[in-house]
């Protein structure tokens, strides 16, 4: 379902030149499955999303997201995916009814489908209350939810959630995580990025550890403990992160050495 | 593109922003409720204005004849001007006229002698405060004017027995002519009193014309001796026509600085806002195309500007009739100004306009929009918009500008212009030069379209990261982080600085008055603008400051083709100046700059040092900032063209005058392909070298230089012996062998490209090396 290869985005900087955010990641994430991608910010997980979601694109590697490639095929990759981040915001001038009308109009979908899947999912997440409300007026779950209803109205095949319970409530947090277990159930395929660890271990069927552009692990929540004998997911995650900082340093302190001997 | 995209986008936009109260109170509110509210605000300023009356002290009032009279019951002779007779109070005191009279003895004493008048004005000034009036008038002698009557003894016996020592009448016959005086004092510092002034001057205008009437008809004269000849004015224009061309000055104006206000706004909060808020990036990973929503931005941009300026047209329209009728009526203050409705016509040609107007500016808004994060700093960016586009707006209302080929190619003042012709009527003149107007229009709307779908595709542009700037943060940043060369914006700080320091040396350098300190000051004035902050910066700013600045070696081959080009290219860039000295002739103070420097040039003790100023030292010292350091700095972004336009664009500008700044412009582009292709300053210097001197020399054939050479004979010719040209064959020859040349130069590139892939190899297999050695 999505395949990426050798994934690399880096950005030329005027101030500071070339800064590589992405250093050639490769992986798998299949339907009826939630992938999760755990790293702390500046991890590079955001950069390999907005790829995956064709908001970036990449400089090098390629992805594929249901067949279809991010580079030269971007118009139907938006197609088949729906994209919920902390950055994906609603507009406050428009009530949850036009905003989700909006995006499945721009999704090509003729009116009267679109309004009745939209009487439908209204009905399933509960926001027929909310739906002639302009949501500068709405809570932050409720804006979390007109969110997601955005994603999913063309009915994707592909989400991705990137940090989509940050700021969130516990209570509008465990709703969301409920949604996107749901989602999985119904055959999606979904990423889900977070640096929380206890939703990536509750939600996630297979991870990968991310840190400074690279995946330093990957597999389900059991290989992983098992491959480094760690059964506290919060720990292994903390160790790997450390010890990928402490070489970076290293490597850093060396370039210079090298640098101040020429 | 989908069409049906871009209009959901369109809509959605255009609802967004007519829910944003910000939104509609600048577009629509605004203009509704500011201008009837500024009108109302004049109208009472004005009312305020004109019931006020003016308190005026006439002293000597007994020296006035009895008939005609200025004064009637305490109040000016209704008959020399009803509405200033209502308008002014006299004032008497007898007194007070005694004080008064020696103060003005003084002030007469000392205008006689040569007049030191401080402390007499002062005097005046304070007896007025003290009586709190506004206009003071003094009439020093009894007022008699001489009969018309020449030499009846009668009237000259009796004119004598009347006359006294300070007396001011005429005496006719053989004595010195001069006329009786009144005294109008005034403060003109204080309204009350010039407008008292003025309503006094009207009253003693009047009132003299009565004496002398009265006078004339005492003695039987005719009284058309007064009029002399009457000089009859008549305005052939009619009604319509006259009103248009009152409009066609002030509606272009409005409309196009309103429909660029107009865009502001929303450009921001299409652009910065959305980033804000986060929606952005909800919109790009939509499956709508960025040029989609560029464009369905674009279209509502424009539909605000539009909106703007139409609205803002409207209720000025209507506040300025209904003020400039009230005021007109009361106080003929509608000379100069249109009183009613512009004619229909006008109002079709401006909607017209407005459509390719709205779409540039809105264009141009928004790609700026595009670079800021907030709002706030969206309006930092539209601010130097707004000041390269107010001259441009300007340039039309001067009386001296007229729509001719040159001013047609300006952009927005070309179309303003044109815009004032088909007000006015003037089809026939707008006809002629409506093709290049459209089309400069045109391109303007095209490129500035296509600068926002480049800006909406660019994800630097989109997703730049925030900074927060200091200045002291700032400059340890770009110690600790100086790169090999020059970064972008160290080219444009260097480009800045040079063109800031030119205009302000512009008022501190002085008249040179022979070629000794010309040469002086050219050359200081070029190492202390151009050439010291280009080499400073390269010093402080870059770690490798040679080759920031280009110094390198080159081929002998290199070097000589440099010279060869300058030489080939000179008839075309010959003819260039000459085409853009024609369509944009200099003004008289470009002239009389050239004739200045001629003369000096008279006074060069040789050939030589002619060259060392003209040629030599610009050759060196602009090099090196433009084609060196500042070249450097663009090439850190991609594409060599870019590059070399930008620091062409840099090099025009520095020298200030807008011909020069087209022709070098020019060449700047073709010394910027020899400095990239060559990655050296030594044939840009050659070339620049070459080029200057063959202008000197081109200035300087006479027939004996050329006359006496064979081959300089054949390539120019002069019609007067003095200014010589190049023949046409000759020169176009050249310019083919100089195009010829530049496409070696060109090709120069594809060499090294060729050549690249064995590079690339060796560095890659050198970092591999390297990153193998890291990990190890």
């Amino acid at each position: 379902m999505i395949h990426v290869r050798q994934l690399t985005k880096s950005y030329k900087d005027l101030q500071a030149g070339h800064f590589t955010a992405l250093d050639g990641i490769s992986f798998d994430a299949m339907p009826g499955q939630i992938y999760g991608l755990l790293g702390p910010n500046g991890a590079g997980k955001t950069t390999a999303l907005r790829i995956l979601s064709t908001v970036l694109k990449p400089t090098a590697g390629t992805a594929i997201v249901n067949g279809f490639n991010v580079v030269e095929d971007a118009g139907a990759v938006r197609r088949q995916i729906g994209f919920v981040s902390t950055n994906t915001a609603i507009y406050d001038r428009m009530t949850a009814w036009e905003m989700v009308q909006y995006f499945g109009q721009l999704y090509g979908m003729p009116l009267e489908k679109l309004h009745s899947q939209m009487e439908g999912i209204f009905e399933r997440f509960q926001m027929n209350e909310i739906r002639n409300v302009l949501c500068s007026k709405m809570s932050t779950g409720m804006k979390q939810k007109v969110s997601i209803v955005r994603a999913l109205i063309h009915n994707p095949p592909v989400l991705i959630f990137d940090e989509a319970t940050s700021g969130l409530d516990i209570l509008v947090a465990r709703e969301v995580l409920r949604t996107v277990e749901q989602l999985r159930d119904q055959g999606k395929c979904i990423i889900f990025s977070s640096h929380i660890m206890s939703e990536v271990q509750r939600l996630c069927d297979r991870v990968a550890i991310m840190n400074r552009g690279h995946i330093l692990a990957e597999g389900t929540i059991d290989e992983l403990a098992d491959k480094y004998e760690e059964d506290d997911v919060e720990e292994l995650f903390y160790q790997m992160i450390s010890v990928s900082e402490m070489k970076y340093e290293a490597s850093l302190k060396s370039n210079s050495t090298s640098a101040g001997t020429h | 593109m989908k069409w049906p995209n871009v209009k959901l986008i369109f809509r959605r936009e255009l609802r967004d922003q007519l829910r944003d109260r910000r939104t509609l109170f600048t577009v629509a509110i605004m203009p509704m409720v500011l201008y009837p509210l500024m009108g109302m605000a004049m109208l009472q300023v004005a009312q305020f204005m004109r019931e006020y009356p003016s308190k005026v002290w006439i002293v000597g009032m007994e020296n006035l004849p009895e008939s005609p009279r200025l004064a009637v019951d305490g109040k000016i002779n209704p008959n020399l001007g009803q509405a200033e007779s209502n308008l002014i109070d006299l004032v008497f005191s007898e007194q007070g006229d005694r004080e008064f009279q020696s103060i003005i003895k003084q002030f007469r004493e000392q205008t006689e002698m040569t007049r030191a008048p401080d402390l007499v004005d002062q005097l005046i000034q304070k007896e007025m405060q003290a009586r709190g009036i506004d206009v003071a008038i003094f009439v020093p002698s009894q007022i008699r004017l001489p009969s018309p009557n020449l030499g009846s003894d009668e009237e000259l016996e009796s004119s004598h027995s009347e006359s006294e020592e300070n007396s001011l009448a005429l005496a006719d016959g053989n004595q010195a002519e001069k006329s009786p005086e009144i005294y109008i004092f005034q403060n003109s510092a204080v309204d009350k009193s010039r407008i008292g002034a003025e309503r006094m001057n009207t009253v003693l205008r009047n009132w003299t014309q009565a004496v002398v009437r009265e006078t004339l008809t005492d003695h039987e004269v005719s009284l058309t001796l007064i009029e002399g000849v009457k000089i009859a004015n008549a305005d052939v224009a009619d009604k319509i026509g006259k009103k248009a061309a009152a409009w066609s000055k002030i509606l272009p104006f409005i409309i196009m600085i309103w429909s660029l206000t107009g865009a502001f706004y929303p450009a921001i909060d299409l652009c910065a806002g959305e980033k804000e808020r986060g929606t952005f990036e909800t919109l790009l990973s939509s499956p709508a195309e960025r040029s989609e929503i560029a464009i369905g931005k674009l279209l509502t941009v424009m539909a605000f500007s539009m909106a703007t300026s139409i609205l803002n047209l409207l209720s000025m329209g209507f506040t300025g009739m209904f003020v400039m009728a009230r005021l007109g009526g009361g106080m003929g203050m509608s000379g100069g100004l249109p009183v009613g409705a512009p004619p229909l016509a006008s109002i079709g040609w401006l909607l017209l306009a407005l459509v390719p107007i709205s779409a540039l500016f809105s264009a141009v808004a928004l790609a700026a929009a595009a670079f800021a994060r907030s709002s706030k700093e969206g309006q930092y960016y539209l601010v130097p918009l707004m000041m390269i586009s107010m001259p441009l707006m300007m340039i039309p209302m001067l009386p001296a500008a007229q729509l001719d080929f040159g001013t047609s190619l300006i952009p927005v003042s070309g179309l303003m212009l044109l815009l004032r012709g088909l007000i006015e009527g003037q089809y026939a003149e707008c006809l002629k030069f409506a093709a290049p107007v459209c089309a400069i229009t045109l391109i303007c709307c095209w490129l500035s379209i296509r600068w926002v779908v480049h800006q909406f595709n660019s994800e630097t542009v989109l997703f730049r990261a925030s900074e927060r700037f200091g200045v002291g943060a700032w400059f340890r940043h770009v110690m600790r982080e100086r790169h090999q060369l020059p970064s972008l914006g160290n080219a444009i700080l260097c480009g800045l600085v040079i063109l800031v320091a030119k205009f302000f040396i512009g008022f501190v350098a002085s008249t040179p008055g022979n070629f000794g300190q010309f040469a002086f000051q050219t050359v200081i004035i070029l190492i202390a603008t151009i050439a010291i902050p280009a080499v400073m910066m390269a010093l402080v700013l870059t770690r490798s400051p040679a080759k920031s600045l280009r110094l390198r070696g080159c081929s002998l081959s290199m070097a000589s083709a440099a010279i060869l080009l300058a030489i080939f290219l000179n008839p075309l860039f010959t003819w260039f100046t000459a085409l853009v000295m024609k369509v944009y002739p200099p003004g008289a103070d470009m002239l009389l700059l050239q004739n200045a420097v001629s003369n000096i040039l008279g006074t060069s003790p040789g050939l030589w040092a002619t060259l060392l100023v003209f040629a030599l030292a610009p050759a060196i010292i602009e090099e090196l900032a433009f084609r060196g350091f500042i070249l450097s700095g663009f090439e850190s972004i991609r594409g060599k063209w870019k590059a070399i336009v930008l620091t062409s664009l840099l090099f025009g500008l520095a020298h200030g005058v807008i011909q020069q700044t087209m022709i070098t412009f020019v060449v700047g582009i073709v010394l910027g392909i020899v400095a990239i292709q060559t990655k050296s300053i030594i044939p840009c210097i050659l070339f620049h070298l070459t080029h200057n001197s063959m202008a000197v020399l081109l200035s300087k054939a006479d027939s004996a230089v050329v006359e006496t050479s064979p081959v300089l004979s054949l390539i120019l010719f002069s019609n007067d012996g003095v200014n010589y040209q190049y023949s046409v064959i000759a020169g176009i020859l050249m310019g083919v062998i100089g195009i010829a040349l530049i496409a070696w130069f060109l090709r120069l590139e594809t060499k090294s490209a060729a050549s690249r892939p064995n590079a690339s190899w060796i560095s890659m297999a050198m970092s591999r090396l390297a990153s193998s050695q890291n990990r190890a």
